[in-house]
């Protein structure tokens, strides 16, 4: 267990090693001239090539590639991002003011596709193929292949203009973020559902199961101590993935809703140019990714050691 | 007490696939149930159990192979401890079940898939005689594992019953096990039973077409089990 333990650290520090540089590079190589941008973005206005050049070494765009990775790097172990080469700032403030407005827009929005799928998932399962079950699977496919701009804007109309209950733009108070985190919620919960649905089906119908009624065991304690565990498998593998929908739908969402989160925040910075920004971001996501996924990883071998893992 | 059902029946999607039966067995009793695959032995199984806990016997179940007795992701020690609070609490030595069966050296930690399979039919096998029931019904008890292993779990099992009250029924398709293991003998066909009698009477003189055919294939008598 430790061994694999060390391994999945390794891998995660691998992982995040080559985003970095991986994003680093992309954008070091990126067509047009950054120089350029940032000077436009700093000062909005026509400029002389004597400018661009004062930009260029000010930003630190004049060194060689591995000189200025190696420069992003070393205090980005520290925790240290930079500043922006647009406003000079340090990056940090910024970043952590635009994660205060998504974090807790993600969470409600995994709170609420849990809290819709399970409870649905369950209901459907106890009679598979009734109408319950036919209505929730219909749903659940509506529900994936509507896109999140699209019931954005859907719920945008109904609850904020017709009937004017809920604030569409902005993020001032918590009532903002209520459409937002229903509309992304809502895609978590269909392809969940689907997922705990078929995930619980496939459990109950393992083959050891009609043993341990036959031996009397009862069937709550077979749902808890046996189905639950079984069906949490597949469930767990999808949401590594459903966190990736997750920041993705963010992003729409954000701009639909004119939130001033992380999603603004990258979009602003990558048509500015501003490295240090995007960098930032990306490393944050990659983070992120990699935590959960070795949270997910560990979690695995916990409920079932097999999934990778040499002995019992 | 003597265990009596009849008019055992079961139909299904309108189809009947056990046709009336009775039988009836003492405390102890050696009883093989064989036929080919499809001919109903199962469902004779299944119905007796329902039969007999209905009339309030105890009556325990062995399936055919581990992979069907035992959840994967949950540990020995779960299992065991879940088999005892379903059947309310009784009174289990559990070292002297353990050692009978010859599995006393087994880890209780670890899940179903850190045993070999031999040990966990045997576990299987144990969880089954929790309490002393009125009859174990086993099912194949032996077609998923090897011949030497299969023939030592059955001795074990045969030596731990030795003296008790428990009936065994064993069902197979395996004359061969059927032939060292019990004294009565039912052969069944199409969802009948179609002979009965002593086990050497229906070896030496098979009298219905399926016990003909069972019997035609003498390699039986080589198998250790």
């Amino acid at each position: 267990m430790i061994a694999a333990l060390a391994g999945l650290l390794l891998r995660a520090v691998v992982v995040l090693f080559g985003t970095a540089l991986l994003t680093f590079a992309l954008l070091w190589n990126s067509p047009g001239d950054p120089a350029q941008a940032i000077a436009m973005a700093r000062f909005d206005a026509l400029l002389t090539d004597d400018v661009i050049d004062q930009v260029r070494v000010e930003a630190g765009l004049d060194r060689t590639f591995w000189v200025a990775f190696l420069d992003w790097l070393g205090p980005l172990l520290r925790l240290d991002f930079g500043h922006s080469s647009v406003t000079g700032r340090p990056v940090w403030p910024d970043l952590s003011n635009a994660m205060g407005y998504t974090f807790p827009l993600a969470l409600a929005a995994l709170v609420i596709g849990i809290g819709v799928s399970l409870p649905l998932a369950y209901l459907a399962t106890r009679r598979p193929g009734g109408w319950l079950d036919r209505a929730s699977v219909a749903v659940a496919t509506l529900g994936t292949a509507i896109p999140a701009y699209w019931l954005g804007l859907l719920l945008i109309l109904i609850f904020a203009v017709h009937l004017a209950w809920l604030p569409a733009m902005g993020a001032r108070t918590p009532a903002h973020g209520i459409l937002p985190a229903v509309t992304l919620g809502l895609g978590v919960a269909a392809s969940l559902t689907r997922i705990i649905r078929s995930g619980i089906l496939e459990a109950r119908a393992r083959p050891f199961l009609p043993a341990l009624r036959r031996r009397g065991v009862g069937s709550a304690a077979i749902g808890r101590d046996h189905v639950a565990p079984h069906a949490a498998v597949p469930v767990l593998t999808v949401l590594g993935l459903e966190l990736a929908f997750l920041l993705e739908g963010l992003v729409l969402v954000e701009a639909i809703f004119g939130r001033p989160g992380l999603g603004s925040f990258l979009v602003t910075a990558i048509m500015a140019r501003d490295f240090p920004h995007v960098q930032a971001v990306v490393v944050l996501t990659a983070l992120i990714f990699v935590t959960v996924n070795l949270v997910i990883d560990v979690a695995y071998r916990i409920l079932d050691p097999r999934i990778g893992g040499r002995d019992a | 007490m003597t265990l009596t059902v009849s008019g055992l029946r079961v139909v299904r999607a309108g189809r009947t696939i056990l046709h009336s039966t009775s039988l009836s067995m003492s405390p102890g009793d050696r009883m093989g149930l064989v036929g080919s695959s499809g001919s109903g032995k199962s469902t004779v199984g299944h119905a007796l159990i329902d039969d007999l806990r209905g009339q309030g016997h105890s009556v325990s179940h062995v399936p055919q192979s581990p992979d069907e007795a035992l959840d994967p992701l949950r540990s020995m020690a779960f299992h065991w401890r879940e088999a005892e609070r379903a059947l309310g609490g009784v009174d289990v030595d559990r070292a002297a079940l353990f050692s009978a069966l010859g599995i006393d050296g087994g880890d209780m930690g670890k899940r179903p898939w850190g045993w070999s399979r031999g040990m966990q039919q045997r576990f299987v096998i144990a969880m089954a005689l929790i309490g002393t029931p009125d009859l174990i019904v086993l099912d194949e008890p032996t077609s998923a594992l090897d011949p030497v292993v299969a023939a030592a779990s059955m001795d074990l099992l045969e030596r731990h019953l030795q003296g008790r009250d428990t009936a065994m029924m064993l069902i197979t398709h395996d004359l061969g096990l059927a032939a060292r293991r019990v004294s009565q003998l039912m052969v069944m066909a199409e969802g009948r039973v179609v002979e009965r009698g002593a086990t050497e009477d229906i070896l030496a003189r098979p009298q219905s077409v399926a016990a003909r055919a069972l019997t035609a294939h003498k390699s039986w008598a080589m198998v250790p089990c």
